[in-house]
């Protein structure tokens, strides 16, 4: 076991130190600026993915990064006399810095995601390219860097700049592969498969995506940095080009963009394409022959080729899975419905433009309780569970939980604190198998755990809700029943104090009804305080301690489920739906 | 010959083989075919890619000389090979390929690329190993630091000072000299670098200049500026453009209905600007073309008949032998000679030789002993007339009865 | 301050100029937007169209409308059998990405070995005539792109709007297996508007022939602006991408008369954030 691990790291540890070692080991030197370009686009395209590939925050403005960092060199040292390896912390921290300028408004805004964010970069690359050559830090003339001495870390020049791409090419993979195993990266795929699910799961979404995004435009600029002294002239028509955002684009998808290790490979293959048909009888072939190559490896291998390979070895590992059945419940015995109040609701409104969703609700729920939450369609009810929850930010009103304020608080600063949801659609997280999704929330939802601990959780509550045995299966590969369960069991990894389950129960089979009905006591029973919307009455009677009803952003009535449902109030806004006991 | 197989670094046996370009004009019948292991001249071309648009023109003057050379004498008694490689356009390619050139490959000598950023990036490459490097396209003269560069183009040390004045010079000869100017300039290194210097001569000799605009390089949309060009309505429009630019402009104008007087146009592809209905009497700069005084220079004629033929064959619009293949032509002249005169492949001596020494080159007699190894300022001014570039000025390069012809 | 006559023509010419962003975007917004294939062999596939007019033009001395009466089937076929190749490897919107960039590159080469990299340039009588409108000249050839673009963009608008084909087509985006089971054909649909698509890469290309420059490398200049029209049109509305690249083409043209014409990219792109930033509605 400990060989098998160690192995490849010693592998690693060998490569690493055969490559860093190369230059001196009287190849042509051609070779150390081959493989300087290598490192290069290893790095960008590796650096790219960090937010693009990870979090699916597609960028095509790659190249202002690079760009702002090869100028922050290129000012210093041949403007300002500043030595070259002295100006790199400058061309690392200035990009990262405008990285997090640009994100700190860009992520605000739930909508610019997809393809408009790709446009955002993509017009700031546009603007910053304008400004540097229009103003003194360029000015159209280009900067020429022959008088900036190079330090002589190696033998040569060349030499030199291999060994900082080098450094910079292992630093940014270590942090590519630190971070997709870390609680980071976790966050950022789940980020990537559904933001809004992760925010509600308790991930920082904010803050890890500028986390993402400073890192890879921090990345960006320190290449761009050495990357000034490897061309020596620069110009502003060479460096924000749309190579860079295009290529690190390709190489990224070639090798498969969120896993750590896929747009290294994709860069090494493109690059060494590049080279391959450099002749100059062959030019125009040989340009068209990467062409083919290019199409025919993505065909072969549609999802890049790092994820392709590892479908491939993965009936190997899935043997390997151990079943966490045994696992002893984490949760608190039964309690009774308690004094205190869990929830406290009061005069809570929410609009949406002109339309007034919820016109002052005020809701206490007892800890331990469970509240049925009913009401025709578009009365509010899942408006109210995404309020408190914190998806949509309050209009007016407050939320307490166990006595603390938190309806002007994020929505996974609300899940920290113990509020756990489901959705009315399955929303799992596509890219994860069953089990990561459950880890996922327990990562985020729970306390801090040693990740071992949260593993084993998440395969008990995987037993609780019956999916033993679909661990490793993608969400895809899940019926609605089972995804329904998935949802309640990432839900209940996040031991939440308070538990909205948006209508659980909706399109499932009588049978499929009754188990769930069950499980919702059995959570009940381990102490969570449960409020639920559902249409399903037979449910609503059978479960619940207290009805709430809401009509028109209001709350109606409320009480014990009997009585409320025999209200002829209640009754009428039904319009004839009512309860048929 | 044959004591000459193999046995290149035995320079006493070379020397006093006749140097220079004066073997341009020798008859055949003297020509001694070389032997022997190839001297190996690398070099790349930006083949592909954004600046492509010339590669075609150069490695045609290319090849044309490595065969004139191989039909002389080759270098030193053996043949020439070029190794040529695709820069793809990209300086990052250039540097990298000429590290495999010297290194790998282990070609003997190098020749430059051309265009101003891969030309800086193979210079740093020569400049470390030692290399003497030819070219000859580089519009900003003090860039080239290495003192083993050299240009095979006449811009003088400071064409941004002297060119200008060389243009202010002709237009004061037309019968109503202009007394005011519009600079245009793409933000192309070397373009912006040449406007810069005309706005300051020009308002130094006392033409007003009404507007001084900087465009992107390989901007498409000329409408508003052409609307401003036309609002200036200057006596003499000066345009620093590159590739279709100032047919783009032309058209531009036209739609608005203007014709612009006096217009000059720095660096635009010859074949469009000619046939476009717009250029004519288009002033343009150039070194050398085509035509009578130039025509008499050594190797010329025969140069100018061979390159039209392949350039027909490949298809390319515009089959004039052209100032940038001439630059090409100079390039392998000046090698030639170099390797010639210093009678070695050694850098060192080359260039030493070179500095020393004037070389006879299609665009004339060259010298490199001045700041940044540049000589003489050679650049000159062409128009279009009945569709066909004609040298303008200075007048004694001018083509029996063509004279500059004012708009 | 620049007069008045002078930013009146600069908005003429600037909108009319952004009527070729408007065209090109037309037909990857259609692919992108229909389909989630992200198509940059687009551009290759215009400027093939406009060397093809460019030499039947200069060597058969066609007219280039009747070449691009075989240019644009022509076209049309090419896109369809783009489209097989996608749907016979299930290709995602990702690998879309890259192949279709690896036929652009392709079709860079075979432009290049055949035609050369020189510049080329398509003479034509009409290339230069203008209206005069009062004080102000409108380009004919201008124009004539943006009325075709704009009778393309609209029509096409219509019948994805108005025709049960077309809403078919906008479902199947949605959910393709809803589309099927009221019986809308995807797949033939797919071929359908992939074709459209390309044909309408030849429609650009045949002005591209009449008005830009012609060189392989071209192709890639427009990417990035055109990339932004089709975003601001919003994906999958032809009529969207025209009107963005008309205000993209206006927004360029009036910077530049009133700026340094260097400094009309902030301009407009600055534009194009801040609108992003304030309010994307009609987004």
């Amino acid at each position: 076991m400990n060989a098998a691990r160690d192995l490849p790291r010693l592998a690693a540890a060998l490569a690493i130190g055969a490559f860093a070692l190369l230059p001196t080991a009287g190849l042509p030197a051609f070779y150390d600026s081959f493989f300087y370009l290598v490192f290069f686009w290893v790095s960008l395209s590796t650096s790219w993915a960090l937010l693009s590939g990870f979090a699916g925050y597609f960028s095509l403005g790659h190249a202002a990064f690079f760009g702002v960092g090869l100028y922050t060199t290129a000012v210093l040292a041949a403007k300002f006399d500043v030595p070259f390896l002295l100006t790199l912390p400058a061309a690392a921290i200035l990009p990262a810095l405008l990285a997090v300028v640009i994100g700190a408004i860009v992520f605000r805004l739930r909508r610019l995601r997809g393809e408009l964010f790709a446009l955002l970069t993509l017009a700031v690359t546009f603007v910053i390219a304008t400004v540097v050559l229009n103003t003194p830090i360029d000015g159209g003339g280009g900067i020429f860097m022959s008088a900036v001495p190079l330090p002589s870390l190696m033998a040569t020049p060349t030499g030199t700049l291999y060994l900082l791409a080098f450094v910079i090419c292992v630093s940014t993979l270590a942090i590519a592969w630190k971070v997709s195993r870390s609680r980071l990266g976790m966050g950022l795929f789940a980020i990537h498969d559904d933001e809004d699910v992760a925010e509600a799961k308790g991930v920082p979404t904010f803050r890890y995506k500028l986390t993402a995004f400073a890192l890879s435009a921090g990345i960006a600029g320190i290449v761009g940095g050495v990357h000034a002294m490897f061309v020596g002239f620069i110009t502003v028509a060479g460096t924000f080009e749309l190579t860079v955002p295009l290529y690190v684009v390709l190489m990224s998808v070639l090798g498969g963009s969120r896993s750590w290790f896929g747009p290294a490979i994709g860069a090494t293959v493109i690059t060494t394409l590049l080279y391959s048909f450099s002749s100059g009888d062959q030019a125009m072939i040989g340009r068209a022959v990467v062409g083919f190559i290019l199409i025919a490896a993505i065909l072969w291998l549609p999802d890049g080729a790092v994820p392709a390979i590892a479908k491939w070895l993965k009936p190997r590992r899935a043997a390997s899975v151990r079943t966490g059945a045994d696992v002893a419940p984490a949760a608190t015995p039964a309690r009774s419905i308690g004094d205190r109040n869990m929830l406290e609701v009061r005069g809570v409104t929410k609009r949406f433009g002109g339309l007034l969703a919820l016109g002052g609700v005020d809701l206490d729920v007892r800890e331990g309780e469970i509240v049925g939450l009913v009401g025709p369609n578009g009365s509010g009810k899942t408006t109210l569970i995404n309020v408190i929850s914190g998806h949509y930010p309050l209009s007016g009103g407050t939320i307490a939980l166990d006595g603390v304020q938190i309806g002007a608080l994020p929505a996974h600063d609300i899940a920290h604190r113990g509020v756990a949801r489901t959705y009315q659609i399955p929303r799992p997280f596509a890219n994860m198998t069953a089990l990561e999704n459950v880890v996922a929330a327990a990562t985020f939802g729970g306390p801090v755990r040693k990740p071992a601990e949260i593993r084993d959780e998440a395969l008990h509550w995987m037993a609780f809700t019956g999916l033993s045995g679909k661990e490793d299966v993608l969400p895809a590969g899940l019926n609605l029943h089972e995804r329904k369960f998935l949802e309640l069991a990432r839900a209940l990894a996040a031991r939440p104090k308070l538990l909205l389950l948006d209508e659980v129960l909706s399109g499932l089979n009588p049978a499929e009804v009754d188990n769930a009905i069950r499980l919702v006591r059995a959570i009940r029973a381990q102490g969570a305080t449960i409020v639920f919307v559902e249409h399903l009455m037979r449910a609503v009677v059978e479960l619940s301690d207290r009805v709430a009803v809401l009509n028109e952003g209001k709350l109606f009535a409320l009480g014990a489920p009997r009585e409320v449902m025999r209200d002829p109030r209640v009754v009428s806004i039904y319009l004839g739906k009512a309860y048929a006991a | 010959m044959i004591e000459r197989l193999g046995a290149w670094r035995r320079r006493g046996v070379l020397a006093g083989l006749a140097a220079g370009a004066a073997s341009l004009a020798a008859p055949s019948i003297l020509r001694a075919a070389p032997s022997g292991k190839p001297v190996r001249v690398g070099g790349t071309l930006s083949l592909t890619g954004f600046l492509a648009q010339t590669a075609a023109v150069h490695k045609i003057a290319a090849d044309i000389m490595v065969e004139e050379i191989n039909g002389r004498n080759g270098f030193l008694g053996r043949p020439v090979e070029y190794v040529l490689l695709d820069d793809q356009s990209k300086p990052e390619m250039a540097r990298s390929l000429y590290e495999k050139l010297i290194t790998v490959d282990k070609v003997d000598l190098i020749q430059g690329p051309y265009a101003t950023a891969p030309i800086l990036a193979a210079m740093g490459v020569a400049q470390r190993y030692g290399k003497v490097m030819i070219q000859s396209s580089m519009g900003i003269p003090k860039l080239q630091t290495y003192d083993r560069a050299f240009p095979a183009t006449p811009f003088g040390p400071e064409p941004d000072k002297t060119y200008p004045n060389v243009i202010l010079d002709a237009m004061a000869s037309i019968p109503t000299p202009p007394k005011t100017m519009v600079v245009l300039t793409s933000k192309f290194p070397s373009a912006q670098f040449m406007a810069k210097g005309m706005q300051k001569e020009a308002e130094g000799r006392g033409v007003k200049v009404l507007l001084y605009l900087e465009y992107e390089s390989g901007n498409h949309d000329f409408g508003a500026i052409a609307a401003r060009v036309k609002e200036a309505n200057p006596d003499f429009l000066w345009v620093g453009s590159l590739g279709l630019e100032s047919n783009l402009l032309l058209e531009a104008l036209r739609k608005l209905d203007y014709v612009p007087k006096n217009h000059f146009h720095l660096y635009p592809a010859p074949g469009p600007l000619a046939l476009s209905p717009d250029g004519n009497r288009a002033l343009c700069s150039t070194f050398i073309e085509a035509d009578e005084p130039f025509m008499s220079r050594p190797g010329m004629k025969r140069i100018a008949a061979e390159y039209k033929e392949r350039a027909t064959k490949i298809n390319l619009p515009y089959t004039t032998l052209d100032a940038q293949a001439c630059g090409m032509v100079s390039e392998w002249q000046i090698l030639e000679a170099g390797v010639n005169g210093a009678d070695s492949l050694d850098d060192a001596k080359i260039a030493a030789w070179l500095k020393a020494h004037t070389v006879e080159t299609l665009l004339g007699k060259q010298r490199f002993n001045g700041p940044y190894n540049h000589g003489d300022a050679g650049q000159m001014i062409k128009q279009v007339q009945n569709k066909e570039w004609k040298v303008v000025w200075p007048k004694e390069f001018a083509a029996p009865g063509v004279k500059l012809l004012a708009s | 301050m620049p007069s008045a006559t002078l930013l009146g023509q600069a908005l003429i010419s600037g909108v009319l100029a952004g009527g070729m962003y408007g065209l090109l975007a037309m037909g990857l917004s259609l692919s992108w937007g229909l389909l989630r294939l992200v198509n940059l062999s687009h551009f290759a596939l215009a400027f093939l169209a406009a060397y093809i007019v460019y030499e039947l033009g200069t060597t058969w001395h066609v007219a280039p409308w009747w070449s691009a009466a075989l240019v644009v089937p022509a076209m049309f076929g090419i896109g369809a059998a783009q489209h097989w190749l996608f749907d016979r490897f299930r290709v995602n919107e990702l690998a879309s990405l890259l192949i279709t960039f690896s036929v652009a590159v392709i079709l860079e080469a075979g432009i290049q070995l055949y035609w050369t990299a020189d510049f080329r340039r398509y003479e034509t009588d009409y290339a230069t005539l203008s209206i005069k409108a009062g004080p102000f000249f409108i380009p004919v050839l201008e124009l004539a792109l943006c009325l075709v673009a704009g009778v393309l963009a609209w029509g096409t608008w219509l019948w994805l709007r108005k025709t049960f084909v077309g809403k078919a087509l906008r479902a199947s985006v949605e959910d393709a297996d809803i589309a099927a089971a009221y019986g809308v054909n995807h797949k033939q649909l797919a071929y359908l508007l992939s074709g459209i698509g390309a044909a309408y890469a030849g429609i650009a290309g045949t002005f591209i022939a009449l008005i830009a420059t012609l060189a392989p490398a071209e192709i890639w200049t427009w990417l990035g602006v055109v990339f932004a029209v089709v975003i601001i049109g919003r994906l999958g509305n032809p009529l969207g991408a025209l009107l963005a690249g008309m205000a993209i083409g206006a927004a360029q043209s009036l910077a530049m008369a009133v700026f340094s014409p260097a400094w009309a990219p902030v301009v407009s792109f600055s534009m194009l954030i801040i609108v992003l930033l304030w309010d994307p509605e009609w987004l």
